[in-house]
């Protein structure tokens, strides 16, 4: 954004003294103008008195008075020897009588008379005037008698004349003086303020000046910037286009030239949606991400920055990224966009994604498969090792046992294999928990002892366990992992050494709640530097020791990760040559429930009544293998081949027990469970053993509150299955546990993980075009399924190439149904034409949730 | 019989005889002004074409009555209060004598001379007083004659120079 605003701002900011001393200088300026124009109004003022000079000429008219009294006196003398001269006595009196009023009244002499030294010889001449009128008015006689009166008279009075316009005088003068000195004084002032006058014009001067060096510096300034702003917008890679309100382009830099295609001057004063948007899209991008621009107001923060296709003018469109703001100058508003062409970077992060997707499915399709064949392969062996026990049971020779015995051992070693095999997947999908119940770790130890003996005895080593300070039998923890990884301590200390001795110590830590397990052997030990590597996945040392152990080298990885999900550690110390210590630390709460019962195998096998025995299991060796099992102990056996068959037979008919695998085709064996419980038939409450594979804790509890009361692990071992129905002959396990009759729960029609998975690994839009053609794809492939006639040999195919889509999108309720229709198809049964229609319902629903789960992400 | 030609000359005779009679005293009459009757109270003389004693005209305050007569209303530097001079305005006066002069010189009783130029003269300028308040005016009121500017509505009538042209007790006029 160009930054117009903030500079004005911070202008105002830094000008506002200067701008403020003016405006006070002015004020100033202006008051002294008011000041001097007061003053040259008094100066007029006083001019004028002085030109109007309303005082006549004062001091002449008072020495006048003087001059005239003279002359009456000389009359006076004269006109007493000459009688005809009475006439001039009195024009002269009348001259001075008018003079003395003249001083008297005139407004001119109102000063004087307010002098007592002028007042009191005033009043003397106006007694002797008033006194003298009746001789002057009065007869030539009179008068002419009078004459030598008024002579002594005038001569008394002539002091008073003399005193009287002296005083006058000297009040004059001092009248003008205070003129003088008053008019001086206002002259005085007015230079004063005249002076400050000056000053204040020679301080505005200088404030106009700095103002104006100020404002040249900040023109100067605006235009450095404007020009570095400039150089930046013409050098900037990216385009960088100016619009005003109503989004007509106003500036187009040379960037913008080049990926455009068009010249300034082209692009100037049009509409940047139509120029630089596909024509297309300008309505889309009108009411969408550029909707701010039609009521011109600032974009708001996820507005600023958006990904949209451009076009230049030969018509390529490319993905571009565009940041831009709201900006204001003195025209208006304006709008700020930087464009960047991201079609390298785009075609570069799609690369990626398409590479990083293939690597990922590459690993889960490595994953899965490495699950999926161990757990497959695990079938077969699990017949392979119950056949050799059935074999058991036939008269055999020495060499036949004794071949029989290798393959035993070496089926076992297979399966163990398998198993790790498996486990490490399991750790990879991130499936194990672990378990806590109590057991006893004294059997446990036993236990191991017990299963490594015959190898130790092999090789000549001398195998034992014992407490190392007091014992504490009683435990509460992961029993299974726990003898898992001493049984994998135990065994590589018993490979590697050669009659020596493996001793097992366990010592108690932290009170009782930790137990540390230490295996110790005399055998050829691990190099140090070795000691951390062989605690790695695939680790095995090297070819000698590989060929020795004769393992995966998955053994202590697994052991590793065990004791960590148990919480615990693990670790090892060695000397070549003088043998190893393995030890391992586990959190171990002491228990404080009564422990089961010990399973005793050594016991003779107990004598059972015949059973009538319903197995409910998909595998067909798996159910030769039980069906062999069960009647060589002389029960009755029925088989069922998935859920559904065996649910049909337990409302048939009733049996003693029931044996029921879990994972299978159709109806699972916890649904069917769930199906004989809620139902009222003959096998509603006969004892239901689940065999499985999977004993995971919380399955184990999710099996027994579908109803199962027991369980046995899956491959069956004989003794396992003996002590089990022992059991339900002798009525120890309760029959019919009291179930909450509930429906089943309906399974989710679609697997969110699953498509949240996708949705994180493709990104959104692609996710969403490839869920548009899923949806497109089923639209059509289901109905057509749903119409095929089941004997059609395609049906297979079809369905496998649906669920395989179905998998991919987590429709995981079709997929299983999909799955059954392939299975069907393949074991050659006739699939219900009813089952093929419910795929059209089972469909729409999944279409509705699958379009729900998008609309919410 | 009479003789026409007789009475053609008879007449004209008597034509001319008329005529002169009666242009010649209508000559005298606007020349010259009628003697005084009364106390004399101005004598103007000078550069004057009207007389009625040698070289000068002299006037009674009858005469002065009979000529133009103007009333100011004003207050004076010498006096308290408004005051209301009637006269004759000093231009009617000039040309009553039939002034030729530039300017004038008026003295008073008192001997007091000053100058009065032409430019003062005019309608509306100084008056030559005979009544203040509607009486005349006694030499110890500053009588018979006091010439009078109207101070009051002429602002530049207020003045040193124009306070001492307002000559009182004025008995004299040479107009040069």
């Amino acid at each position: 954004m160009i930054p117009i605003r903030q500079d004005n701002t911070k202008e105002a900011g830094t000008t506002g003294t200067p701008w403020r001393r003016t405006g006070a200088t002015v004020l100033t300026l202006i008051f002294c103008l008011g000041l001097v124009s007061g003053m040259a109004l008094l100066v007029l003022r006083e001019l004028d008195d002085l030109s109007q000079a309303n005082s006549d000429n004062l001091q002449w008219s008072l020495a006048q008075a003087d001059v005239e009294f003279l002359r009456f006196q000389l009359e006076l003398e004269r006109a007493r020897d000459d009688p005809t001269r009475l006439d001039q006595v009195r024009r002269r009196f009348d001259i001075f009588y008018s003079r003395m009023t003249t001083l008297e009244r005139g407004t001119v002499f109102e000063r004087l008379r307010a002098d007592p030294t002028f007042d009191h010889p005033r009043t003397h001449l106006r007694s002797f005037l008033d006194s003298t009128v009746p001789l002057i008015d009065g007869s030539d006689v009179a008068l002419f008698d009078a004459l030598p009166q008024l002579a002594r008279d005038t001569r008394h009075i002539a002091d008073d004349v003399r005193t009287f316009s002296l005083s006058g005088l000297s009040a004059f003068a001092q009248i003008s003086d205070e003129r003088r000195q008053h008019l001086v004084q206002t002259l005085l002032m007015m230079a004063v303020v005249l002076a400050v006058l000056l000053a204040g014009l020679a301080l505005l001067t200088v404030s106009f000046f700095r103002l104006a060096k100020l404002s040249q510096t900040r023109a100067r300034e605006v235009q450095r910037t404007a020009g570095r702003l400039r150089t930046i917008i013409e050098t900037a890679l990216d385009a960088i286009v100016v619009t005003d309100a109503e989004g007509r382009i106003r500036e187009f830099n040379p960037a913008a030239r080049r990926i455009f295609g068009y010249t300034r001057e082209e692009a100037r004063h049009r509409s940047a949606i139509d120029l630089l948007f596909p024509s297309d899209l300008a309505e889309s991008l009108r009411d969408g991400p550029l909707r701010f621009l039609d009521s011109a107001r600032a974009p708001e923060a996820h507005e600023k920055q958006i990904e949209i296709t451009a076009v230049d003018r030969f018509g390529r469109r490319f993905p571009a990224e565009i940041s831009i703001d709201l900006a204001e100058d003195d025209s208006g508003r304006l709008f700020v966009a930087y464009i960047r062409d991201i079609s390298r970077r785009k075609a570069a992060e799609e690369g990626l994604t398409v590479a990083r997707d293939r690597a990922l499915a590459g690993e889960r399709a490595k994953a899965e498969f490495l699950a999926v064949m161990s757990h497959e392969m695990r079938t077969p062996l699990n017949g392979l090792l119950g056949s050799m026990q059935l074999m058991r049971d036939h008269r055999l020779d020495q060499r036949q046992s004794e071949l029989l015995d290798r393959m035993q051992s070496s089926g076992r070693l297979l399966l163990g294999l398998v198993n790790d095999v498996l486990d490490l997947a399991k750790f990879e999908a991130g499936k194990m928990r672990p378990e806590s119940r109590p057991f006893s770790l004294t059997r446990l130890l036993d236990g191991v002892v017990e299963t490594m003996a015959p190898l130790a005895a092999q090789n000549h080593d001398r195998l034992s366990w014992r407490w190392v300070g007091p014992p504490q039998d009683a435990a509460e923890g992961d029993a299974r992992r726990l003898r898992q990884v001493l049984l994998n301590l135990a065994g590589n200390a018993v490979k590697f050494t050669q009659g020596g001795t493996v001793e097992i110590e366990a010592e108690l830590l932290r009170d009782g709640h930790a137990v540390e397990f230490r295996v110790i052997d005399s055998g050829i030990g691990i190099a140090e530097a070795d000691l951390e590597r062989i605690f790695s996945d695939f680790e095995t040392l090297d070819s000698s020791y590989a060929r020795q152990a004769g393992g995966t080298g998955l053994g202590l990885g697994i052991a590793r990760r065990l004791t960590e999900m148990m919480g615990g550690e693990i670790g090892a110390e060695s000397e070549p040559g003088e043998g190893s210590l393995f030890w391992l630390r586990v959190p171990l709460d002491p228990s404080t429930e009564p422990l089961p019962a010990r399973a005793v195998r050594s016991t003779p096998r107990p004598e059972l009544a015949p059973l009538d025995l319903l197995v409910v299991e998909d595998n067909e060796i798996n159910r030769f293998v039980a069906r062999e099992m069960l009647e060589a102990d002389g029960h009755r056996v029925t088989e069922a081949s998935d859920g559904r068959a065996g649910v049909e037979w337990a409302e048939a008919q009733h049996f003693d027990a029931i044996l029921m695998d879990i994972s299978m085709p159709v109806m699972d064996g916890t649904q069917a469970t769930q199906r004989i419980r809620a139902g009222s038939g003959p096998c509603a409450r006969v004892p239901i053993i689940a065999v499985t594979a999977h004993a995971l804790p919380e399955e184990l509890a999710r099996f027994r509150e579908a109803g199962m009361t027991d369980s046995i692990s899956k491959p069956i071992d004989r003794a396992e299955l003996t002590e089990a129905l022992a059991r339900v002959a002798s009525g120890e396990l309760p029959a019919a546990p009291v179930v909450t009759i509930r429906p089943a729960p309906t399974d989710p029609l679609i697997d969110t993980d699953q498509l949240s998975t996708l949705w994180a690994g493709l990104g959104a839009e692609a996710s969403a075009h490839l869920m548009q053609s899923f949806l497109a794809e089923l639209d059509e492939a289901i109905p057509a399924l749903a119409a095929t006639p089941p004997d059609r040999p395609d049906l297979g195919p079809l369905a496998h190439k649906c669920a395989g889509s179905c998998a991919t999108f987590g429709a995981v309720a079709l997929r299983r149904a999909l799955g059954q229709v392939e299975l069907a198809t393949k074991q050659g049964t006739p699939v219900a034409p009813a089952d093929l229609a419910a795929l059209n319902d089972l469909w729409a629903r999944s279409r509705l949730a699958l379009e729900a789960w998008h609309r919410a992400a | 019989m009479a003789n026409p030609a007789r009475h053609i000359f008879f007449a004209a005779a008597c034509a001319v005889a008329i005529a002169v009679t009666l242009f010649f005293p209508l000559r005298v009459a606007a020349q010259d002004l009628a003697p005084p009757q009364g106390e004399v109270l101005l004598t103007i003389n000078g550069a004057i074409s009207m007389h009625n004693d040698a070289e000068a005209a002299r006037f009674d305050r009858a005469m002065l009555e009979t000529l133009e007569t103007v009333t100011i209303e004003t207050s004076t530097i010498w006096t308290e209060g408004v005051q209301s001079f009637t006269g004759v305005p000093l231009v009617a006066l000039m040309q009553a004598v039939g002034a030729r002069g530039d300017s004038l010189r008026a003295t008073a009783i008192n001997d007091y001379a000053i100058e009065i130029p032409r430019s003062d003269w005019v309608e509306g300028g100084p008056i030559v007083a005979y009544l203040n308040n509607g009486k005349p005016m006694s030499v110890r009121e500053k009588g018979p004659l006091w010439v009078i500017y109207p101070y009051d509505t002429n602002p530049k009538y207020q003045g040193e120079v124009i306070y001492s042209r307002s000559i009182w007790q004025l008995d004299r006029i040479t107009v040069e």
